[in-house]
């Protein structure tokens, strides 16, 4: 089967060294996972997201219809506001996460991961039902950029037309960048302050507009990093990945998610009575960050042990670039979550020795991420 | 698309893209520039144990970038004998120099003969490498 392509796969293909994800044909890394690793945590890095989900959700009930859908509380959201939120099965497990912005009184704009496009839009679709509103699906007639790190504000600025330093956190707002029509939203799955950049009116077939903004963005300083990295930085941050620590199997009060779960807006939503009763009846296993205190490297699906008992699996693990250690987030009995409480990871025949400590982020707020000490 | 790769006169190769080199009554083992490149950015390296006897295709320990981990198999059967530590603090000496500081452990062989039988040579090495997609 033919892979498919982004926007901005001309560049990918000239310059990155390119995989296969999820059927997309992406860049792993243009020089190296590290030096991109480290242009978003002390300078600017940037990303091709386009293979996410991207859908204009319109009509008189919109607010209602998604506040039926997701978990979070649209309500209270005024134009140009986005927020975090998961959409959850009968069952409470995760169907999806993802970002939803309100851009008028009957209009959001929602994006959803990549290897999800085809799931989301019908479970959305199915659950219009009752609802007057209409669903367009743009992901491919519209780009997507992340721009993350320190100095995503400089580099942005260069070539926007308004003083994107004044977007607060987890708003959007028009603009033009390198002249050309773009929504850009103060988001990112890094842990770093940037942007993700959507350019507007600019379909697969026809993507030189995205090409332009990409190629502005590098003379502008900043530097190309691909899926290594963005996997890289989104650990660091202890950010959840579909697929690896959150799937339909895994509710979001055990993936340390219940914060955008709001039992008490007005109205039902799907996945509510479930939710209600894992809350009242508690959750057998929780998700916790941890930090190797021993050379080696947990990866997705090693144990973790208490002394020599198996207890949980690790669902996203890596090198950390920043902290130079092995970091991991996995799954454990809530009798094992507390913070410092030793535990092993079963690295091929070796039990190495690591630590349970806050993820969201593992590193140093005060050094990295958006907010560090300026 | 092989010519992308130095491969090394003198050496023997696996499948795995390890390496065997004969010197002196014992062997020196390590990944080829195939498997380097291939990993990119090595930041860690599980090295054998000093003392353990090994057979020729067991796994022995692993080298691992950012994304990505790789088990080496024992190119060779025997007893391990020295390990290089320099790998320890300097993994990415197997990238720049994956035939040279890179090695990884050296071995005392008890089946030297047999199994160089079943390993390829530089130029059957080369060959093999151009049947790979990458």
């Amino acid at each position: 089967m033919e892979l498919k392509k982004t926007h901005i796969y001309a560049y990918h293909a000239e310059h990155g060294n390119m995989v296969d994800f999820g059927g997309y044909a992406m860049p792993v890394w243009y020089e190296g996972i590290i030096p991109e690793h480290n242009a978003v945590r002390n300078s600017c890095g940037m990303f091709d997201t386009s293979h996410m989900g991207r859908v204009w959700a319109e009509g008189p009930d919109v607010a209602k219809f998604l506040d039926y859908v997701v978990t979070n509380d649209l309500s209270g959201l005024n134009e140009g506001n986005g927020v975090y939120s998961v959409m959850c099965l009968p069952t409470g497990g995760i169907v999806d996460d993802l970002i939803l912005y309100k851009m008028g009184p009957e209009r959001f704009f929602v994006v959803y991961n990549a290897g999800n496009r085809e799931k989301d839009f019908a479970w959305l679709k199915k659950n219009t039902k009752g609802f007057k509103v209409k669903l367009t699906d743009v992901s491919n007639k519209v780009a997507m950029i992340a721009v993350q790190g320190p100095k995503a504000v400089e580099v942005l600025g260069k070539l926007s037309d308004i003083n994107v330093s004044e977007v607060p956190r987890f708003n959007i707002a028009s603009l033009k960048v390198s002249g050309i029509d773009c929504l850009a939203a103060r988001t990112g799955y890094t842990g770093e302050d940037g942007f993700e950049v959507f350019v507007l009116d600019c379909t697969l077939e026809q993507p030189e507009k995205a090409l332009k903004v990409w190629n502005d963005l590098v003379a502008a300083g900043a530097k190309p990093c691909g899926l290594g990295a963005r996997d890289s930085t989104r650990l660091e941050a202890g950010l959840w990945l579909y697929g690896n620590d959150i799937d339909e199997s895994i509710n979001p009060v055990e993936a340390g998610l219940r914060w955008v779960v709001k039992m008490k807006k007005p109205g039902y939503f799907i996945g509510k009575r479930a939710l209600q009763k894992i809350i009242e009846e508690g959750v057998k296993k929780t998700l916790v960050g941890v930090m190797m205190e021993e050379r080696g490297i947990p990866r997705h699906g090693y144990e973790i042990l208490d002394g020599e008992n198996p207890i949980g699996l690790v669902t996203s693990g890596g090198m950390s670039p920043t902290l130079d250690v092995g970091i991991a987030m996995g799954y454990v009995p809530p009798e094992y979550k507390e913070l410092g409480r030793e535990v092993n990871i079963r690295i091929r025949k070796s039990l190495v020795r690591g630590k349970v400590v806050k993820h969201r982020p593992f590193y140093d707020e005060t050094k990295y991420g958006w907010k560090r000490d300026k | 698309m092989a010519d992308e790769y130095k491969i090394e006169a003198g050496l023997y190769y696996t499948n795995e893209h390890e390496w065997a080199k004969p010197a002196d009554g014992a062997v020196l083992v390590g990944i080829d520039d195939y498997a380097q490149s291939q990993l990119h950015e090595i930041v860690y390296v599980e090295l054998p144990q000093v003392g353990a006897e090994v057979n020729q295709g067991e796994a022995i320990g692993a080298v691992e970038s950012v994304k990505a981990v790789s088990d080496t198999y024992s190119p060779v059967s025997g007893k391990v004998v020295e390990v290089n530590e320099g790998l320890v603090d300097s993994p990415e000496k197997i990238n720049s120099d994956p035939y040279g500081e890179g090695w990884i452990a050296k071995i005392e062989p008890s089946n030297l003969e047999a199994n160089i039988a079943k390993l390829m040579d530089a130029e059957k090495y080369k060959q093999y490498l151009t049947t790979l997609k990458h």
